[in-house]
């Protein structure tokens, strides 16, 4: 398959195999920050709980004060430049943080991160704590200092779990359509009973007009219990 | 084909693709070849279906799923710049050195510019002599007076498993800061190396007023010049990302940083370790007092030489005929 000229593909697309367009779905600025706050809470609970933890078998060793504190700063050192760096090379590209708000690192091109591109992007953490923030709004794809030069985005990571029910619709019914009810269905629990009451309404009026043979025949059901009983694959 | 029958038709082929892709996630290290074989066709799969579902029916729920499988699919799948992973040995003795003469002529400038800096901070402490007190503090001032290094009250208050830590951790804090300059077009790295030139020249100077340049000297022959020049390496590291920022030449920018920035990675990953030797010296072996300056010195150009044997040492492999 011959690749699409760049000029024409937005600067989230991203070619797979084939060059099979895909668009990834990059994390704003909004949601990286709680990531990020979520990760430096973590990392000053582990920083004050391990300090103390080597305080206390320090003292149970029998060892010198120096050598407490020495390896202390040590470990201090370790979180400070490892917390991030570790955890995204060996969670593939998540942190606590990002794993809390499904984000994940990966390539220019939407595969793996290396674990070069997750250390230079992270050594330049530093740098972003200053101007991060902006850049990470200003840009178009969501990126800082460190991944720009390391060459990755972070990303939305896919849910995958399949929708529980599968609809069936009229060969003739438009894209537009279909998306209208499946949205409608998807949203179902989410809605107030008023709302989805006046919904259901409204969009059954309209299937009556486009498909009325395959709404149920009148009977003592809701509209959206209706408007399912139609959708249901064999269920009119 | 409407809308139904492709997703009754299809959705198995997804079932079964996204199950093998959670089920593999959770254990990437143990999957064998057949089902590693068996999701690459299945992505194949996926990926037909979705550029089918993108153009007949976009926007719907089964063109939402097979996009998220195909990303999912991407990113798992694919690995990202066909890194390849090699041994310690082999990134200190073959990787390190060729990023590290690649970036000579950056690491060149900021020796001429630490130096030139280092000079000026002499002149400037030697013309006026109430630099060496802003800089160096009115405590240890005085103690220069009455014949004492600074460094000896650091040195003998401080427990040296404490203080070879804390000098170990620092030194690599500045050089890590060194390498990030970098990314500031170089300015940052290039800030690094003047002041710490400044900061050396100055305070020699301070100590030559009180006839104590010596001491300072002999104090750091044993770490210093190897720190100088690892600070000096990660520094000419970061300008190199500096250079390739400010002019990528006839090739894509991005990729010019890319390349870069893979070279001063290398050269920082090489020169890191050496900060922890130079702790234990820094801390057990300057302040000794019973060693006198020649063992120092001597183990001081030894530091220096091993460095330069690994960074220079290894030779280019011969060119394929």
């Amino acid at each position: 398959m011959t690749p699409p000229p760049r000029s024409t593909l937005s600067p989230e697309t991203v070619l797979a195999v084939d060059n099979v367009p895909l668009e990834l779905p990059i994390a704003r600025v909004g949601s990286r920050v709680l990531a990020a706050v979520a990760d430096y809470l973590v990392l000053t609970l582990v920083t004050i709980s391990s300090g103390l933890a080597f305080l206390a078998v320090g003292v149970a060793l029998s060892l010198k004060p120096g050598w407490i504190m020495g390896l202390m700063l040590v470990g201090y050192f370790l979180l400070e430049h490892g917390y991030f760096m570790g955890q995204e090379i060996l969670l593939d590209g998540q942190t606590l943080g990002k794993r809390l708000f499904r984000l994940q690192v990966v390539s220019a091109d939407g595969s793996r991160a290396s674990p070069s591109a997750l250390v230079v992007r992270n050594l330049l953490r530093t740098l972003d704590l200053l101007v991060g923030v902006v850049l990470m709004a200003l840009d178009p794809l969501a990126r800082r200092v460190g991944d720009r030069l390391a060459g990755t985005r972070v990303v939305h990571r896919a849910r995958l779990e399949s929708p529980a029910e599968e609809w069936s619709f009229p060969a003739d019914w438009e894209p537009e359509e279909i998306r209208l009810v499946e949205e409608f269905f998807v949203r179902l629990g989410e809605l107030d009973p008023d709302r989805r009451g006046r919904l259901a309404d409204r969009l059954e009026e309209y299937v009556r007009a486009r498909s009325p043979e395959i709404l149920p025949p009148s009977g003592d059901w809701r509209p959206e219990e209706r408007l399912q009983m139609a959708f249901t694959p064999g269920g009119s | 084909m409407s809308y139904s029958r492709f997703v009754s038709l299809r959705r198995p082929v997804w079932d079964r693709f996204e199950e093998g892709l959670l089920d593999v996630r959770e254990r990437p290290d143990t999957i064998s070849y057949q089902e590693l074989e068996e999701l690459a066709v299945g992505y194949r799969q996926i990926l037909q279906d979705h550029a089918w579902a993108r153009s007949r029916f976009p926007e719907t729920e089964a063109a939402r799923r097979l996009h998220r499988l195909a990303l999912a699919g991407s990113v798992w799948l694919q690995r990202g710049e066909g890194e390849r992973r090699y041994g310690m040995l082999r990134f200190f003795f073959r990787s390190f050195p060729r990023a590290f003469r690649r970036l000579l002529p950056h690491m060149a400038l900021c020796g001429l510019l630490f130096w030139a800096a280092g000079l000026f901070g002499l002149g400037s402490a030697l013309f006026e002599p109430e630099l060496a007190s802003v800089l160096l503090g009115p405590d240890a001032v005085e103690g220069l007076a009455r014949g004492r290094l600074w460094t000896e009250s650091l040195t003998t208050t401080v427990p040296p498993a404490y203080s070879s830590s804390a000098i170990a951790t620092n030194n690599m804090s500045v050089a890590i800061t060194a390498w990030v300059g970098g990314a500031l077009a170089g300015i940052g790295s290039l800030w690094i190396v003047l002041l710490n030139g400044y900061m050396l020249g100055a305070v020699t100077g301070g100590t030559l007023q009180w006839a104590m340049a010596g001491e300072l000297l002999e104090f750091v022959s044993a770490h210093g010049i190897l720190e100088i020049t690892l600070i000096l390496v990660t520094a000419g590291a970061g300008l190199g990302i500096g250079q390739a920022i400010l002019t990528a030449g006839d090739r894509p920018r991005m990729m010019r940083i890319r390349e870069a920035v893979r070279d001063a990675l290398v050269v920082l990953g090489g020169a890191l370790p050496w900060f922890v030797i130079l702790g234990l010296v820094e801390a057990m072996v300057s302040p000794h007092p019973g060693l006198g300056w020649v063992p120092k010195l001597a183990l001081g150009l030894t530091l220096e030489a091993l460095f330069l044997v690994v960074a220079l040492g290894s030779p280019e492999p011969s060119e394929a005929t």
